[in-house]
């Protein structure tokens, strides 16, 4: 299991809430950030990155926040955006190695094929019950996944009986 | 022994060891249990469900409706398995069921002599009165005698777990068609999954004596099974049945991953749930062979001819050593030629059609009678001695034999086809129900299609893959033809022998007799549904795969209708039995559901914390001390150092929404019976919802942080549930309105600070922020730094102390809170749990989940006048309903025992003293009621007719359940300083 499976939760990452306000989108948000934002269930990686999550709906992300990051982009997207700090809500793991689509597979109910979900994509959906979000990051595979916080034990209990099964 | 000197499927140089009913017994690796079986000569397997009749093993498939044993031992023990689908493995221990005291001396088997009681309906007609005789005697002696296996009713030791499959075909079934549907699929690039319920690829190839291009067909099957391995678009799931078709193309299916090595190595499950969606189906699960309805049919030693054949050819074990074959089709007439060349004595082919010149002449060249219009009467013998015979002369034989294979036609296997509804066609021509609509991307092919010879099973097999192909717009690969020997496969079905005189069964399993459907039918269940669960053929764990069919040309024939007009049942879902374990997957148990656990959990647990579920949520509900014997003494204890000193409790389980935007404050007055857009920046102001009928949904308070940013509360229980409605809200109702809203719940962790020197500890944790009544006065709300990320403090109180209520991110959270122990130690601070939380809260006559039932309105909650006559908002219209305003409704008030030591109870109902116990005079009942330490006697928040206006009369606590009358006075529901001077403090 150890070598098909890693699956490791990150630090000090940053992850904000942004809802397009009212005659607002992907364009202007992209604009304000200096950012490329994608349409749809997709990202361009960046320093932060935006998924889509839904119509007017992404999650900001960036590996490495420093404090206040994200003040600083409710700042730049005052009046364009509601923002809101999630950077605690969510735990974030990166899931790689041999058995990761695999194991992914075991427990979302989305298509994570190579020739349907690659890298860039994101898909926010359910594993045992649990709401996550899931985004690949190269082909490796490797993905990231959030959760809510408080479901981490129930999650990774489930990551640890699935791998166990490989 | 009566395996075969060569031949067969199964690897002789693995022998394997098993036992059945505690005998040692030893197969092959390739054998099922049953092959094993009969290569051991055991010929009874199991006792008759109703009857107890000896019984043995009729089919060589997932069909078998005999065949049934327990598998394993202790928790392990899997009643009802199928002998004829259960691979064999080292140390298998199978004990046949429904037998007392022993296998072949039955006592049960009495109950033939009684019968005349077991027909048709008998239930119904036998156990009727008197009426209370059917708990206590009838219902327990029925479960007692009937009943196949036994459950262990231990926990279940094994794991299951689950995978999402997703291809652009799905072949269900990987015989001749279903193989040449997925090879095709396959090499033109198409994502292909191929399920197959057995442990390898070939279906009847496996069984049958076939060429294609030249090679045996089992060695044609896997070579085509390992090129389908090598394609990348390509997975092949073998143990997997397809059981049941659902809405949008999805399929169900379980993979038995581990069932044929006895013990799962470590971590693997014993079966795995797939669920796959799939734009194309293709459904090639074969055929059934069907039995025919004759005296003593079920007898020992009669055998499908299609199982004889598997047993000889893919296991090579004879089930006979004298065979008669009774067949109305041709594939009967292989079943002879096999037996023959496997060198088992063949008496006699009775075939009550005309001649078949291909086969006859070798057989008769191998001493083989063979009686041309003729049929088998009954079968003599517990299992088969002898055969009687009626021949076309209308003269009888009877031909010594211990084994007679049964040749009726061919069913073919489409029970998932109709999972969704779809109603199957009757055929003449292959005489048997076929698909005729079919589930939106499902098609039928190969004998499951009704093509039944090899080269036409292969040849639709091609047909139906390069439509899905063309379909989804690939190219299709050219493909080698694949040529077949062909097989003839004509049959003029012979549903009934009516000059029986022993009892002929239509369904093995549940022991229903061509008699039963004539009685059926007589006493007017003549619909095929009626039928059905009138004489509960088809209901057996079988599902009636071999009997369904000759239940209803008989129910035809006796009702003098055309089968085609009779019709056919329509199956569900599931085709074969699953196990319950593998729905659950690893979600039972602890594991039953995901828990939720707040950043403080784990330092919670530290101090000895208690929880309770809260839905998802784990809460701490009181934390014990050394010496405390009773739960009470600890909540006492927390209630009243938080009254006195500064207690802590977590509180991040509420709910928390940002609601953002220009129009966010025009939302929250619609969503909100009170006013939201007054709100100054900097305040905190408690809210009511209604639903859209009137009644209250949920409360909470609401923070304005911002012109354009509000930061909503809810209670735990409603989290989920306000956040869907302000999305319905804000997306459906207002789409117009320039407002966001998101749930931000886990970003923060949240701790009640409650009691009069709370300011005095939070001070000491956050010097640099003004605590002070001016600078934070009740209601109010402040945001600052600690530890470099954003904070929180609100001037909220549901305690009625001074309270604060503390927002950290999570994050933090679990540092916030042992920052606060450590920093309290001087104000000797308290952890309380919900239990303190809930005597405090009814203390002072907040209303919370008890009240807030869904049946109670804003009025009645004593909050009438909260509700805005300046604007409009959700439920407003429906509150003001003659039967929401009517002014004898229940509402809140509280209540104190005139005798201080008794107790009121939640749920107690209110009466007028004196007043008859009935429900016309009921005035209400108990919400909360609970133990207050600051009072020293039981209080409670109470529902009463007129409350508000009874206060000081005297009323009884009726609880019949669980206790006396309690005399009660009718008070205001603020117990404890209702000035509100301490909160303000």
């Amino acid at each position: 299991m150890a070598d098909a499976l890693d699956f490791v939760e990150i630090d000090n990452f940053g992850l904000a809430t942004v809802l397009a306000r009212k005659g607002n989108g992907a364009a202007e948000i992209g604009n304000a950030l200096g950012a490329e934002v994608a349409v749809g269930p997709r990202f361009i990686p960046g320093s932060t990155t935006l998924l889509g999550c839904g119509p007017g709906h992404w999650l900001a992300f960036t590996e490495r926040s420093e404090p206040g990051w994200h003040q600083a982009v409710a700042g730049m997207l005052k009046g364009l955006a509601s923002v809101s700090d999630q950077s605690s809500g969510y735990v974030v793991h990166r899931l790689s190695g041999p058995a990761a689509r695999q194991v992914l597979q075991r427990g979302a109910p989305v298509d994570l094929d190579p020739s349907v979900f690659g890298p860039g994509m994101v898909a926010t959906t359910v594993i045992a019950h649990i709401t996550v979000t899931i985004w690949q990051v190269d082909d490796a595979p490797t993905y990231f996944i959030a959760f809510f916080r408080s479901y981490a034990r129930s999650l990774r209990h489930w990551v640890e009986l699935t791998a166990a099964a490989l | 022994m009566t395996r075969l000197a060569k031949g067969g499927l199964i690897d002789r140089t693995k022998p394997l060891s098993f036992s059945f009913d505690g005998k040692r017994l030893s197969g092959f690796e390739g054998d099922t249990l049953a092959s094993a079986l009969v290569a051991n000569d055991v010929r009874l397997v199991g006792r008759s469900f109703k009857y107890h009749r000896p019984r043995g093993i009729l089919t060589a498939g997932s069909e078998e409706p005999n065949a049934l044993v327990t598998l394993g031992v202790g928790a392990h023990a899997e009643p009802n398995t199928r002998a004829t689908t259960a691979t064999l493995y080292e140390g298998l221990e199978a004990r046949s069921q429904n037998r007392w005291p022993s296998l072949s001396f039955d006592m049960m088997a009495v109950n033939q002599l009684a019968s005349p009681l077991f027909v048709a309906g008998f239930y119904y007609k036998t156990f009727m009165w008197p009426a209370k005789f059917w708990e206590a005697v009838y219902e327990p002696l029925i479960r007692r005698a009937a009943g196949l296996g036994e459950l262990s009713t231990l926990p279940d030791p094994d794991h299951y777990d689950r995978e999402h499959g997703f291809c652009d075909l799905l072949v269900i079934g990987g015989g001749p068609a279903g193989l040449a549907a997925a090879l095709t699929a396959g090499r033109s690039g198409l994502r292909v999954i191929l399920a197959d319920e057995n442990p390898r690829f070939g279906g009847r190839l496996l069984s049958e004596r076939h060429e294609i291009n030249g090679d045996a067909a089992h060695i044609w099957a896997a070579g085509a099974a390992a090129e389908l391995a090598c394609l990348p678009n390509v997975r092949l799931l073998s143990r997997t049945a397809v059981f049941g078709v659902y809405d949008g193309c999805e399929y169900g299916a379980v993979e038995r991953v581990s069932d044929h090595v006895g013990k799962p190595a470590s971590g693997q499950p014993r079966q795995r749930l797939w669920k796959i969606a799939a734009k194309r189906a293709i459904l090639a699960t074969g055929s059934i062979e069907r039995p025919i309805v004759f005296g003593g049919n079920d007898r020992p030693g009669v055998m499908m001819a299609s199982a004889v054949s598997s047993y000889i050819n893919r296991y090579a074990a004879a089930p006979g050593r004298r065979a008669v074959v009774f067949t109305a089709t041709d594939s009967g007439w292989s079943t002879a030629a096999d037996l023959v060349a496997a060198g088992v004595d063949v008496a006699a082919i009775v075939d009550p059609r005309g001649g078949r010149g291909e086969f006859q002449t070798a057989l008769l060249s191998a001493g083989v009678e063979i009686l041309n219009g003729a049929v088998v009467t009954d079968v003599r013998g517990r299992e088969v001695r002898n055969i009687d015979v009626r021949l076309a002369d209308g003269g009888t034989r009877r031909i010594q034999a211990d084994l007679l294979a049964v040749a009726g036609g061919w069913n073919p296997a489409i029970g998932l086809a109709a999972n969704l509804g779809h109603r199957p066609r009757w055929s003449d021509e292959i005489q048997s129900f076929v698909v005729d609509q079919a589930p939106k991307g499902l098609r039928a092919a190969g004998a499951a299609d009704g093509h039944f010879s090899l080269t036409m099973a292969l040849a639709d097999g091609l047909t139906q893959a390069a439509v899905a192909i063309e379909e989804l717009g690939f190219k299709r690969a050219s493909s080698p033809p694949l040529n077949a020997n062909d097989d003839p496969c004509s049959v003029s079905a012979l549903w009934h022998v009516d000059q029986s005189s022993t009892k002929a069964f239509v369904d093995f399993q549940h022991d229903v007799t061509d008699k039963d459907i004539g009685l059926a039918a007589r006493e007017g269940f003549v619909s095929i549904e009626h039928l059905k669960r009138y004489t509960t053929l088809g209901m057996a764990t079988d599902q009636g795969k071999t009997s369904q069919l000759n239940g209803h040309v008989l129910l035809a024939a006796a009702t003098g209708k055309s089968i085609a007009e009779t019709g056919t049942i329509l199956s569900r879902a599931p085709y074969q039995p699953v196990a319950v374990g593998v729905f659950a997957g690893p979600h039972r148990e602890r594991w039953y559901r995901p828990e939720r656990h707040t950043a403080g959990h784990d330092f919670a647990v530290a101090l000895g914390a208690s929880f309770m579920d809260s839905g998802e949520w784990k809460r701490a509900q009181w934390f014990a001390r050394p010496g405390e014997a009773h739960w009470l003494d600890t909540v006492n204890r927390e209630v009243m150092a938080t009254r006195r000193g500064v207690g802590v409790c977590d509180v991040s389980t509420l709910g928390k929404i940002d609601v953002q935007g220009s129009d966010a404050g025009t939302l929250l007055d619609r969503l909100y019976i009170n006013m939201f857009s007054t709100l100054a920046v900097g305040k905190a102001r408690y809210g009511v919802m209604l639903r859209e009928d009137g009644f209250v949904m949920d409360d909470g308070t609401t923070t304005r942080f911002a012109e354009d940013h509000f930061f909503v509360t809810t209670t735990t229980a409603n989290a989920g549930k306000v956040m869907q409605h302000i999305d319905f809200a804000r997306n459906v109702l207002w789409p117009e309105l320039d407002v966001q809203a998101i749930s931000v719940t886990e970003h923060w962790s949240t701790y009640a600070v409650a009691g009069p020197l709370s300011r005095a500890l939070l001070q000491k944790v956050f010097p640099n922020v003004d605590l002070s009544n001016g600078a934070l006065p009740f209601m109010g709300a402040t945001e600052f730094q600690w530890l470099d990320d954003a904070a929180r403090i609100y001037r909220i109180s549901f305690s009625g102390e001074l309270a604060y209520e503390v927002s950290v991110p999570s994050r933090l959270g679990d540092r916030l809170m042992r920052t606060l122990f450590t920093e309290g130690r001087e104000f000797d601070v308290v952890p309380y749990g919900i239990e303190a939380l809930s005597v405090m809260r009814v203390e002072k006559g907040h209303a919370a989940g008890n009240e807030l039932n869904g049946e109670t309105t804003a009025s009645d909650l004593g909050m009438g006048r909260m509700m805005s006559k300046k604007k409009d908002f959700i439920g407003r219209v429906m509150a003001e309903r003659p039967g929401l305003v009517d002014p004898n409704r229940p509402a809140l008030v509280g209540l104190k025992p005139v005798e201080r030591s008794q107790v009121m109870r939640a749920g107690g109902h209110l009466l007028e003293k004196g007043a008859k116990p009935i429900a016309a005079n009921d005035q209400g009942h108990v919400t909360s009621a609970l133990h207050s330490p600051n009072l020293g006697h039981s209080i409670a928040l109470a529902l009463l007719a007129r409350g508000p206006e009874r206060h000081g009369e005297r009323i009884v606590v009726h609880d019949p359940v669980r206790g006396d009358d309690v005399e009660a006075e009718v008070c205001s529901p603020v117990f404890f300083d209702p000035e509100g001077g301490r909160l303000r403090g």
